[in-house]
């Protein structure tokens, strides 16, 4: 059976439909900051065979954990070993195809007459998963074992039957369990939803004109990205950076591309990338794909949905072993970070020939801060929070000031939500002056953000990028200033603690400074215009002193002008 | 005698309802953006001299204007500045620290609306408890009215954290401010403007209520100096992103509830017509040229929200929950780079407009599929005054047909049917994913296309009646003139659902009770024409978005938790698929809205003959083959009682109404076409 292009479009609009609705139930009814407020989850549909159809709105991250967990499944149960109601819960990197412990993804096929037709999932990302840190997320873990719970793809509803003992072991395994159920609920509800939706889906349609669509829809997003792809010059690409540092013992750990286009298709290949480390900043298989994709989507084609057909035209090859590619049982609860840096290699490679589309590097990090401690009533609280810092400068405009960048988007908590949940004060929340590089279009700049423990002593970990490392300029642009974590006394005694520290006991009312890192610029500084320069300097964003040396046309702009008077008169 | 205007971008819509029963009298004149009083005034001469009224006797002008709006998205509005806490002056442009969309690292946020350098940091901070960690340096904000003053503004903004609880720093400082300011400069608090927790949205309202305030209060100025030299003896009323009016007084203090009035003043005429015709439950759908928005009214009552987007800016005003979805007349078919078929969201809009307007627009849009099925008259619309190029739409949709490798008419009805299914999600959207089965409400259709597709929509929602009031391109204009004077107040209370909550909650009663009796007392609203509905929202302890629930303030306090524990479960599990009974719930705020009913007068009644025929009939396309010679109706000859079986066309100047085989159709006395669709649409 063929479905007309009429059918197809009314099929796909359906689709989507199902996967925002269980986007926004499942953001709107969750309890984890990381998925209520900073949106850290995200929905699919999927083909019989496994393949992901549609993608709500979405983190980068999860698009990979995504296009492996249902194949996982599969892989494990087989086709026939699913029944209808059955649902399944995974989040392990090695054996579950996810990305990190943290991410907890629920799947469910959808059966109609008997038959297995699609599967709806979701990913979100626990505010706890246990492990030897609060929030899971923190550094100084050597292994995944210490990072949470492992849950490889196992039931949780069996043919409709809710499997309490699984829940029980999981909740007994996390930190504040209510609040957990909360999530993992709003996360069943949501594919519950879905089953609705797809059930009365495949009545009205039937299972064969949905499949016939399905394929259609992801065979069109493998013909788009082609297309793209085909526009970009045939060549060799080549870059490299390095990350700040794992938190343990490696510091500059390499990370190293080489990018072949030809014709429709191209290749990444990270050979000469260093090997794997301690710290858990690893990324795993799942976490270089969506790296890869998220630059491909960015450079070529923003609006392209997000399904299967991406990887069509798409090689990526990295040395099992090595930081993007990571083995068990390497800790990855951090790869954030780690992917920042792959996108910054990628779109270094790539500037020669795509410069109007690429950005100097940015702030590329998922700088956190995570406070774990007791209320007053004794009650124990675990709050993580991302910062942003500044995006790099374009081609033609400036970067952005304090703004997420690349593979992150999450929102700030409002600090008057922050202050009435939690025993912390935010004594300021600013812009980092003279933070971004300089150029014929300047960087972003970074933030900052000071915490104060009210009256209580708490645990601080962080994970800080760019800290080291600046973030670089292109085409004659400027770095950008790095970020840093430090304490500062009620005396204005300001102490730097490390880039990733874990498990800092901080004294009552000992502030915790959080600057971030700015974006690094674009083109020659020698060609910014003056009169974008005293905006710079009129809004207080650049001090005299940074201009004056970044800028030489600033310096002679009073000559210039004493000049001008001259001749006036 | 009753006047609606409503101030769109292209169009100003005058509405006269003389009160006598009779007729309403209409005008549609081209809007004039520099001066918007101008179309105004010329309109309200034309109609008065056209029907020999007289302005005296106008008891009210009901008004409903995008001036801000427009302002804004010009950035031709007044300058701002901010003064806010030590630390914290990046707050406004820091936003969420979020980009606009993930993927697209070329999109960013608009220019906050004040500059850095009139965002001033003076000493103050107050803890979420109400505790002064640092206290407020008065001498800091007399040093900082110098500054403003010296920079010249129009307006300074107070923005303390905390403040939706504890306003007195904010006010203090405004005080110091007004001393040390000219009396032209405006001064504004955050909390005055909405005392809602959560600071970067409430810093943002006020803010841009700021910037509104001087261009809508010169508007005003002029509008009114026109009206009183015109002998318009009535004050003039502003609507309301919530449909309601308010003062002009009022309207100049707090311009930003006038910024999403459009939509919601169509909102108010669909409330009102449907109210008078008996129908309780509706769900609207105004399509027009670009874009088509839809809200739901239960029991007569719309959705309201408090989010919303102006100009790129959140905002939190009370509104009607009105969601837009790009399709619409002009929508324009295309194929993706991908090969798959589209429609929309890209418009034609007027300029070029449909292919079949011959203005040089060359992609087919949804009005050219319209003409080419026979369902759109295929010479002429607006009345006459708008020829249509038949041949040329045909032409178009062959080209893309050609492309698809499918028939023209299977594309022209595809194109149809694409539109329609994107209603049908914004429609599911409001409706399905809140709860709500279409299936009990009706389809109220209005604006310039909606009638034409409200068969398809409402039979693909399982929708079995359709409402399309006398005028449906003028209904705002229409609602303007019906609505009540409003206001809404809010308290944040962040308080469990616990018997500890009593005492706060009798508190925010008594003193959102104080507030409405004083806007009652000012608007001078009589005691009968009061109205107040109060709602809480509710979250379980921790979670983010709060649900509304409408609650009865004369229950006892202990009774009143209860009812309100129990209706978030319900509303929760309704909303989500889920309850967690025994979690504990929190009041994150209470609202209350006033409503003054205004007298009214009643719509004009139909008479009940002579029974019209059909004027002709032509060739139409209703499915995959079935094209059948359908009679054409003139709306204007329709009278009270009249019914019609589908297939039938009714046209009117601005408007065409589509009745499907099988499907019958009625006129009201208050001249509504209520469709009723058979069983299986056949």
């Amino acid at each position: 059976m063929t479905t007309t292009p009429i059918e197809t479009e009314l099929l796909r609009n359906s689709l989507a439909g199902i996967c925002d609705e269980m986007y926004i139930a499942l953001m709107k009814s969750s309890y984890s900051t990381n998925i209520k407020e900073r949106r850290d989850h995200s929905t699919a549909l999927f083909d019989a065979s496994g393949r992901v159809v549609v993608q709500g709105e979405s983190m980068p991250l999860h698009l990979a954990s995504m296009l492996g967990l249902v194949e996982v499944v599969l892989e494990k149960y087989g086709r026939d070993g699913l029944k209808d109601g059955d649902m399944f819960l995974s989040n392990d990197p090695y054996v579950g195809r996810g990305s990190h412990l943290p991410d907890v993804a629920i799947a469910a096929p959808v059966f109609k007459d008997g038959e297995l037709a699609m599967f709806a999932c979701n990913i979100a990302h626990h505010a706890d998963i246990g492990g030897m840190s609060p929030g899971s997320m923190a550094g100084g873990m050597t292994e995944i074992f210490q990072e949470g719970l492992r849950i490889p793809p196992i039931r949780l509803f069996d043919g409709g039957t809710f499997s309490r003992d699984v829940m029980d072991l999981i909740l007994l395994n996390v930190r504040v369990p209510e609040e957990r159920l909360g999530d993992y609920n709003a996360q069943i509800a949501a594919n519950r939803l879905a089953l609705r939706r797809c059930d009365a889906l495949l009545d009205r349609w039937g299972t064969d004109r949905v499949s016939d669509a399905c394929d259609t829809i992801i065979s069109a997003v493998a013909r788009r990205t082609r297309a793209c792809i085909s526009r970009l010059r045939d060549g060799t690409y080549e870059f490299e950076d390095v990350v700040d540092d794992d938190g343990l013992s490696s510091r500059n750990i390499r990370i190293r591309v080489r990018i072949t286009v030809a014709g429709d298709e191209i290749e990444f290949d990270f050979e000469g990338t260093d090997p794997q480390v301690e710290g858990n900043i690893n990324v795993t298989t799942a976490g270089l794909q969506a790296a890869c994709l998220y630059c491909l989507k960015v450079l070529l084609d923003p609006d392209c949905p997000q399904n299967h057909g991406m990887l069509d035209p798409v090689t990526i090859k990295a040395p099992l072993g090595s930081i993007v590619n990571a083995a068990f049982p390497a800790a990855s609860a951090a790869r954030a970070q780690t992917g920042q840096r792959i996108v910054d290699v990628v779109l270094g490679a790539l500037a020669p020939a795509y410069p109007d589309k690429v950005v100097a590097a940015g702030n590329g990090a998922n700088t956190s801060a995570t406070f774990f401690g007791q209320d007053g009533d004794g009650t124990f609280y675990v709050y993580l929070e991302t910062l942003g810092g500044g995006a790099g400068a374009r081609y033609y405009r400036d970067g952005s000031d304090g703004v997420q960048v690349h593979m992150t988007n999450t929102s700030n908590l409002p600090i008057e939500a922050l202050e009435t949940e939690y025993p912390l004060m935010i004594e300021r929340y600013q812009f980092v002056e003279d933070s971004g590089g300089s150029g014929r279009y300047r960087g972003g700049l970074g933030i900052r953000r000071d915490y104060r423990p009210i009256g209580h002593a708490t645990t601080f970990s962080g994970q800080g990028e760019r800290f080291a490392n600046p973030p670089w300029g292109l085409f004659g642009g400027g770095p950008a200033a790095t970020g840093r974590f430090a304490t500062i006394s009620d005396d204005g005694i300001e102490m730097r603690l490390a880039n990733k520290p874990s498990s800092l006991r901080i004294a009552p009312d000992t502030v915790i400074s959080v600057i971030t890192a700015g974006g690094g610029g674009f083109g020659n500084p020698d060609e910014r215009s003056v009169s974008e320069l005293e905006k710079d300097f009129a809004l207080g964003k650049f001090s005299d002193r940074f201009l004056t040396g970044n800028y030489p046309q600033w310096r002679c702009r009073l000559r210039d002008a004493q000049n001008s008077t001259k001749k006036d008169t | 005698m009753y006047i609606g205007v409503d101030v769109g971008g292209t169009f100003t819509d005058i509405a006269v309802n003389p009160g006598d029963g009779r007729e309403l009298y209409l005008h549609k004149l081209p809007s004039t953006p520099d001066a918007p009083e101008k179309a105004v005034i010329d309109g309200l001469r034309e109609i008065l001299v056209e029907n020999s009224l007289e302005a005296g006797q106008i008891r009210r002008l009901a008004h409903g204007t995008t001036v801000g709006t427009n302002a804004l998205i010009q950035r031709k509005c007044g300058k701002v500045a901010l003064i806010t806490s030590e630390g914290f002056r990046d707050l406004l442009e820091l936003a969420r620290q979020t980009r606009p969309t993930v993927y697209d690292m070329h999109r960013d946020h608009p220019e906050p609306l004040v500059p850095r350098n009139l965002r001033i940091e003076v000493p103050q901070r107050r803890l979420a408890d109400g505790t002064v960690h640092v206290p407020l340096a008065s001498n800091a904000v007399a040093d900082a009215a110098a500054c403003i003053a010296e920079a010249g503004v129009d307006c300074v903004v107070v923005c303390f954290l905390h403040s939706y609880a504890f306003p007195e720093d904010e006010d203090r400082a405004a005080e110091i401010l007004r001393a040390n300011l000219p009396d032209s400069t405006v001064v504004l608090t955050s909390s005055s403007v909405y005392p809602e927790f959560r600071e970067y949205e409430r810093f943002s309202t006020a803010v841009l209520n700021a910037a509104l305030i001087t261009v809508l209060g010169s508007y005003l100025d002029r509008l009114m100096q026109a009206t009183a030299d015109m002998g318009i003896p009535a004050e003039i009323k502003i609507s309301q992103s919530s449909g309601g009016l308010m003062s002009v007084r009022m309207a100049k203090k707090l311009p930003v509830r006038a910024s999403l009035s459009g939509p919601a003043a169509g909102v108010q005429g669909a409330l009102y017509r449907a109210a008078v015709a008996g129908i309780d439950n509706i769900i609207t759908l105004d399509m027009g040229g670009t874009s088509a928005d839809v809200a739901l009214l239960e029991n007569g009552v719309p959705v309201e929200v408090v989010a919303r987007d102006l100009a790129g800016f959140p905002i939190r005003i009370p509104s009607f929950d009105v969601n837009a979805v790009g399709a619409g007349g002009g929508s324009i078919a295309w194929i993706d780079s991908d090969g798959l078929f589209k429609v929309g969201p890209r418009s034609a809009g007027a300029v070029p407009g449909p292919v079949c307007y011959n203005q040089g627009g060359t992609e087919p849009t949804v009005t050219d599929a319209n003409v080419m099925l026979g369902r759109l008259n295929g010479s002429t619309l607006l009345g006459g005054r708008m020829p249509i190029r038949h041949d040329l739409s045909v032409e178009a949709i062959a080209r893309l047909a050609g492309c698809l490798n499918m028939a023209p008419e299977d594309t022209a009805l595809g194109i149809v049917q694409v539109a329609c299914a994107t209603m049908v999600k914004a429609i599911r959207s409001i409706s399905v994913e809140r709860g709500y089965a279409p299936s009990e409400f009706s389809l109220f259709v209005f604006g310039g296309a909606g009638a034409l597709h409200a068969v398809d929509v409402a039979r693909e929602l399982g929708m079995g009646r359709i409402v399309v009031p006398p005028s449906p391109g003028i209904l705002c204009a229409e609602g303007a003139m019906n609505a009540p004077l409003s206001i809404e107040f809010v308290a944040t209370l962040l308080v469990p659902v616990s018997p500890e909550a009593t005492g706060a909650l009798a508190r925010a009663i008594s003193e959102l009770d104080a507030k409405v009796s004083n806007w009652f007392a000012s608007e001078s609203v009589p005691r009968p024409q009061q109205k107040t509905t109060w709602t809480v929202a509710a979250r379980y302890l921790r979670q983010n978005y709060e649900l509304t629930l409408p609650i009865d303030i004369a229950a006892s306090g202990g009774s009143l938790l209860e009812g309100i524990d129990s209706s978030f479960h319900n509303a929760h599990e309704r909303n989500y698929g889920f309850c967690s009974p025994g979690e504990p719930v929190q009041l994150v705020n209470l609202s209350v809205k006033a409503l003054g009913e205004l007298p009214r007068p009643d719509l004009p009644v139909l008479p009940g003959s002579p029974r019209p025929d059909p004027g002709w009939h032509r060739d139409t396309l209703f499915w995959r083959g079935d094209s059948r010679m359908t009679p054409v109706y003139d709306r204007a000859e329709l009278v009270a009682g009249q019914a019609i079986s589908g297939p039938a066309i009714i046209e009117q100047m601005d408007a065409t109404v589509l009745v499907f085989p099988g499907d019958e159709c009625v006129v009201d006395n208050w001249g509504n076409i209520i469709v009723t669709l058979g069983a299986t649409g056949a």
